[in-house]
């Protein structure tokens, strides 16, 4: 009772200092140590506030509809000749694609000595986005209910976004590939060099543990490696602006202009299982084993 | 209860605002950070076990929609509300100009500690961390404290008419 009082009344406010940020660093630890009972209390929180953030990207949505669709319609005659002829443009060159394609498909299928790699991916909506400046983080609608989980890979069709950070029943965080935090294992599509592209923060990433010797210029594309597991081989992540061997030792480091526009995200895939390994390469490691 | 629970609602109104409509280009890189005009206006206004709770509870809700892992702004946020509450008799608030200063201030400290813990906590070293403190920081924080002394006059008027106590702001008496 004692001590009751002399914490409540005599040092009322000092004692509801230490408690409050005491349980804050409490909280700091539980998540490092990435223990359960934090991710259901997220994942609960998360789960009342995201519906009403969904209802505000849609009110959004919903404005700049009615904004494009009938406030900014000037020259809109001219416009529209102009796009039919450009759709009958695209409508002959789709047909020549389509024919392309069969034919690639027919050609794929007599050549493949393997079943095709596949992966299956789920379609999310963009809902929010990170209410700090410090981290790039998107929520999307797509939660555990829907198959997602911890870890997977968010892509879309420009390219790599990144992965699952957080997951609620029906809504999950993504962590960009531009955080700091964000680092995928990939390959110089033309020279085959590994490196590993980790977040730069403000639309960029950076390429490091790239080997100084590796002929690396500006304008190569890099894609995901497929090691790791997460992310399926061959996913293009940007392309390289600019390199710096800098001094001395064994790396060289690169910048990288992510080849999504995460500012204009809308809808993302998450994949939910990564490809096998090819065959073959599963061959050389039992042999490598044994 | 209520001196909590419409805050908070409010807090989380400012939240989802901070997350979808301020995110759109162009204003998506100076967007001021509307949840810290609360705490600092609930340091300003409010008891400190009631406030205390209140703001921590909004730091929760940040690092939920953040891609930050560690949970930083439940530390932060309740940081910066007792140091506001330390500060608010010791500094005059009634003009435009020492309110944005005020804000201003607390917005860099908040980067500062942000800033230090990541540092901290990050096996890795994160080199670019620095520039965008110029780069984005600096703007958002100079943003959020001109928006600072309008978002002010509304919630003040907002929290005497809802709480029917003038002067006494959002928690009133704990």
């Amino acid at each position: 009772m004692r001590i009751r009082d002399f914490l409540f009344r005599k040092y009322a406010i000092p004692t509801v200092v230490i408690l409050l940020l005491l349980s804050a660093l409490i909280l700091v630890s539980l998540r490092v140590k990435e223990r359960k009972g934090v991710a259901f209390m997220d994942g609960l929180l998360m789960e009342v506030c995201s519906p009403f953030q969904k209802g505000s990207t849609f009110v959004i949505k919903k404005i700049k509809g009615v904004c494009e669709g009938y406030l900014f319609l000037i020259h809109l005659r001219r416009e529209n000749e102009e796009l039919k002829k450009r759709m009958a443009d695209l409508q002959r060159e789709n047909d020549q694609m389509r024919e392309m394609v069969l034919s690639h498909e027919r050609l794929r299928k007599l050549l493949q000595f393997r079943e095709t790699l596949s992966s299956t991916a789920i379609a999310a909506e963009v809902v929010g986005r990170d209410p700090s400046s410090w981290f790039k983080s998107v929520t999307i609608n797509k939660g555990e209910k829907d198959g997602v989980r911890k870890g997977m890979a968010v892509i879309s069709p420009e390219g790599v976004i990144g992965q699952i950070l957080k997951t609620a029943p029906s809504h999950s965080v993504v962590l960009l590939i531009t955080d700091y935090n964000s680092a995928i294992d990939s390959i110089i599509q033309r020279t085959r060099a590994k490196a590993i592209v980790k977040g730069g923060g403000e639309n960029r990433c950076q390429l490091k543990y790239l080997l100084r010797a590796e002929d690396v210029v500006a304008g190569d594309r890099v894609v995901t490696s497929g090691l790791g597991g997460n992310f399926p081989k061959g996913l293009m992540i940007g392309e390289i602006r600019e390199v710096d061997k800098k001094g001395h030792g064994i790396f060289q480091y690169a910048e990288l202009a992510p080849s999504v526009d995460f500012t204009r995200l809308e809808e993302v895939l998450v994949i939910k299982e990564s490809p096998p390994p090819p065959r073959e390469e599963k061959g050389k490691k039992v042999k490598k084993t044994r | 209860m209520k001196k909590i629970i419409f805050p908070l609602l409010l807090g989380i109104f400012f939240l989802i605002v901070q997350t979808t409509w301020l995110t759109f280009p162009p204003i998506w890189r100076i967007r001021p950070d509307i949840v810290l005009i609360l705490t600092l206006y609930v340091g300003l206004s409010s008891p400190p076990f009631s406030g205390g709770i209140l703001v921590f509870l909004l730091g929760y809700l940040m690092d939920l929609f953040s891609g930050n892992g560690f949970g930083l702004y439940a530390f932060s946020r309740p940081f910066l509300f007792y140091c506001a509450q330390l500060f608010k008799d010791r500094i005059y608030l009634e003009s435009f100009p020492s309110r944005s200063l005020f804000v201003f201030l607390f917005a860099l400290a908040e980067g500062f500690i942000l800033l230090i813990l990541l540092k901290a906590l990050n096996p890795e070293h994160l080199p670019n961390l620095y520039p965008l403190f110029f780069t984005v920081f600096l703007p958002q924080s100079f943003s959020t404290a001109l928006l600072f002394s309008v978002l002010f006059s509304l919630l003040k008027k907002g929290s005497s008419l809802l709480y029917a106590q003038p002067g006494t702001g959002i928690g009133g008496k704990l």
